[in-house]
């Protein structure tokens, strides 16, 4: 039974940190790996199960598909509205 | 993050930056206190992290018991799973620490959980603080960076302490007070006052002189009786440099020896100083009467000759008409003794009176010979120990070894704590300068006072320039003095201090034959005193 697992990015949120810049470029490859994984799950056939892993453990538990891809793809967005925000902030520095 | 850029630039700076500041150590500072910040950083990233593991794991357990069973993978190693059933949702195990676990309900973890939680927060606000006290740290370090680069604004006050040198100094003189009778003090101001005027004459000027003198000397004959008074001087400035006051006796001494070119005017120069210690009365000018008559005695006993009668009866003559030339003799073991006096029994003061006595006599009398009549002769080894006595109820008592010192036998020790410097320093000299020869004969000792007064009164006139006999308490004095041994001055000190209490006794001037010698011999040792 093929299986896709998910990784809750909640430690994006965690971290509205003080450096921009590292930051940013936290924020975009998270975002990248999102979008993989939403494209993954969009792309799964029906029948196929959904594992979610608990964090900071090696169990996995089994998810709904539709959930988890909705799931993701709202942390995709969150994501990228996190990374525009500091787009504008830098911009607004630079015009400055 | 801000932390590394600084750091470089800082550096540069500080490399550039001036002295003072100490520019590397000031960065370097820096770097450490931004250290402290990064990792201060790192840790709180790591405590959020396990703070999210918790509230993930909160989560978890809030949900679990939710369900009867859940399908999960089963890890099986860290790559492989197997399907597997989570069944006993509301059955946790919880670790407590040190591998023991703790079996509770999933609500209870909850708690627990909570509970790790706070502390975890705890945990990061502490580390956040220090994370902001070392930033402004920095901060601080960058603007006294800054402040330094600026320019020498900022100077370095030090101010040296110097070593206690007049310290000591006062200390010594603080100490001499003490240790002697209150008429000393008056001397003592006196000798102050001859310091201060040799301060002002040029040290080199005095040396010179006294050099002029040497030469001098040496021209006229070396048989002259001046020759005594020369001598004479050189005890002066020795006998003084071993009590402390010596220096400044010495140095009062020198400059009326510089004044007066020819030799008779160094005598009457020497008078006057005698005279002006006669004026101060006090115990020491008096001990220093005795000691100069009995070292003329001793002088003659030096020369040994029997023949000489004569010869001391007309330097007895030249020293009444000088009428001062005995008073300058100082004996330098008369000092100590009298120190011991004075802090001792009532035996001390019986000493100091026959002291004063003699010395009344030889104003009076002008220097007269009879006051050698106490004088010991010393023309054997158990001859010294005729120095050495004690005198106990006004008696004199032969003192059992010449090497301990009168107070520690007796037990009378007061003494000891006052002028313990100066007694200590002749008790040392003594062994040194009295060889053992004399020690072993301790037993021709106990006759010591009655048979030194006899024979006084037997050789009252001792032989001037006899031949040098095979011990006399002068020969060491001749040795270490001599010119041929000019280094060893300092020893000779000690052994001019040996000679006691027996200054009483005499009258003027010594023997001439070792004059020449001895006279050049003295000067050279002052000299080399001085320059210590």
């Amino acid at each position: 039974m093929p299986f896709c697992e998910t990784r809750p990015e909640n430690g994006a949120e965690l971290v509205p940190t003080d450096n921009s810049a590292p930051h940013k470029v936290d924020l975009s490859s998270k975002i990248k790996e999102q979008k993989v994984v939403v494209d993954e799950l969009s792309n799964l056939k029906k029948n196929r199960k959904v594992y979610r892993q608990q964090q900071n453990s090696n169990i996995f538990f089994l998810a709904d598909r539709t959930e988890m891809l909705s799931e993701s793809k709202n942390l995709l967005d969150e994501l990228k509205k996190e990374y525009q925000e500091i787009e504008n902030l830098e911009k607004t520095k630079i015009k400055k | 993050m801000e932390a590394p850029p600084g750091p470089g630039p800082h550096a540069a700076a500080s490399a550039s930056a001036a002295a003072p500041l100490r520019a590397p150590e000031v960065a370097r500072l820096r770097e450490e206190q931004e250290k402290v910040v990064t990792s201060c950083q790192e840790k709180i990233q790591h405590w959020r992290k396990v703070d999210s593991d918790y509230d993930a794991l909160q989560e978890r357990l809030g949900t679990l018991p939710d369900k009867l069973s859940y399908n999960i993978m089963v890890p099986f190693g860290p790559f492989a799973f197997m399907p597997g059933k989570l069944v006993h949702t509301n059955e946790v195990t919880v670790l407590l620490g040190d591998n023991w676990f703790a079996k509770c309900s999933a609500k209870q973890a909850a708690g627990l959980v909570e509970h790790r939680k706070e502390h975890v927060r705890k945990t990061i606000d502490d580390l956040k603080k220090v994370m902001k006290n070392f930033e402004s740290r920095v901060e601080f370090t960058e603007d006294l960076q800054k402040m330094s680069d600026a320019a020498g604004d900022i100077v370095d006050i030090r101010e040296e302490i110097k070593s206690d040198f007049e310290f000591k100094a006062k200390h010594r003189i603080a100490h001499k007070p003490h240790s002697k009778p209150k008429t000393s003090d008056v001397f003592e101001a006196d000798f102050a006052n001859d310091v201060n005027s040799k301060d002002s004459l040029a040290d080199k000027d005095l040396w010179a002189r006294l050099e002029e003198l040497e030469r001098q000397e040496e021209l006229l004959g070396e048989l002259d009786s001046k020759p005594d008074t020369v001598i004479a001087n050189g005890e002066d400035t020795t006998s003084s440099e071993e009590e402390r006051e010596d220096q400044n006796i010495g140095v009062h001494v020198a400059p009326q020896v510089t004044d007066s070119v020819t030799p008779s005017s160094c005598r009457v120069a020497v008078t006057r100083s005698g005279l002006l210690s006669g004026q101060t009365r006090g115990q020491l000018t008096c001990s220093m009467n005795g000691s100069d008559s009995y070292h003329s005695d001793e002088e003659d006993d030096d020369d040994g000759g029997d023949g000489d009668d004569g010869n001391e009866n007309v330097r007895d003559a030249e020293g009444a008409g000088d009428n001062s030339v005995p008073t300058i003799y100082f004996s330098h073991t008369v000092e100590p003794k009298r120190v011991r006096i004075n802090t001792g029994k009532n035996t001390t003061l019986k000493f100091s009176e026959k002291k004063e006595e003699a010395k009344r006599k030889r104003k009076s009398s002008g220097g007269g010979g009879h006051w050698a009549q106490e004088l010991p002769t010393i023309r054997t080894p158990a001859d010294v120990y005729r120095v050495f006595v004690d005198v106990v109820n006004g008696e004199y008592v032969p003192r059992k070894s010449i090497l301990k010192s009168r107070s520690r036998e007796d037990s009378v020790c007061s003494d000891t704590s006052e002028s313990s410097t100066a007694d200590f320093d002749d008790r040392r000299g003594l062994p040194r300068s009295v060889s053992c020869d004399e020690a072993t004969c301790s037993d021709t000792s106990e006759s010591i006072l009655e048979e030194e007064q006899q024979e006084s009164h037997q050789r009252k006139l001792p032989p001037v320039t006899g031949t040098p006999e095979a011990f006399s308490g002068t020969v060491i004095e001749k040795e270490l003095l001599s010119p041929s041994f000019p280094p060893h001055p300092a020893m000779a000190h000690p052994v001019l201090s040996t000679i006691p209490e027996r200054k009483e006794v005499l009258s003027g001037v010594a023997g001439g034959s070792e004059d020449a010698a001895k006279r050049v011999s003295k000067f050279k040792a002052a000299r080399l005193q001085q320059k210590n």
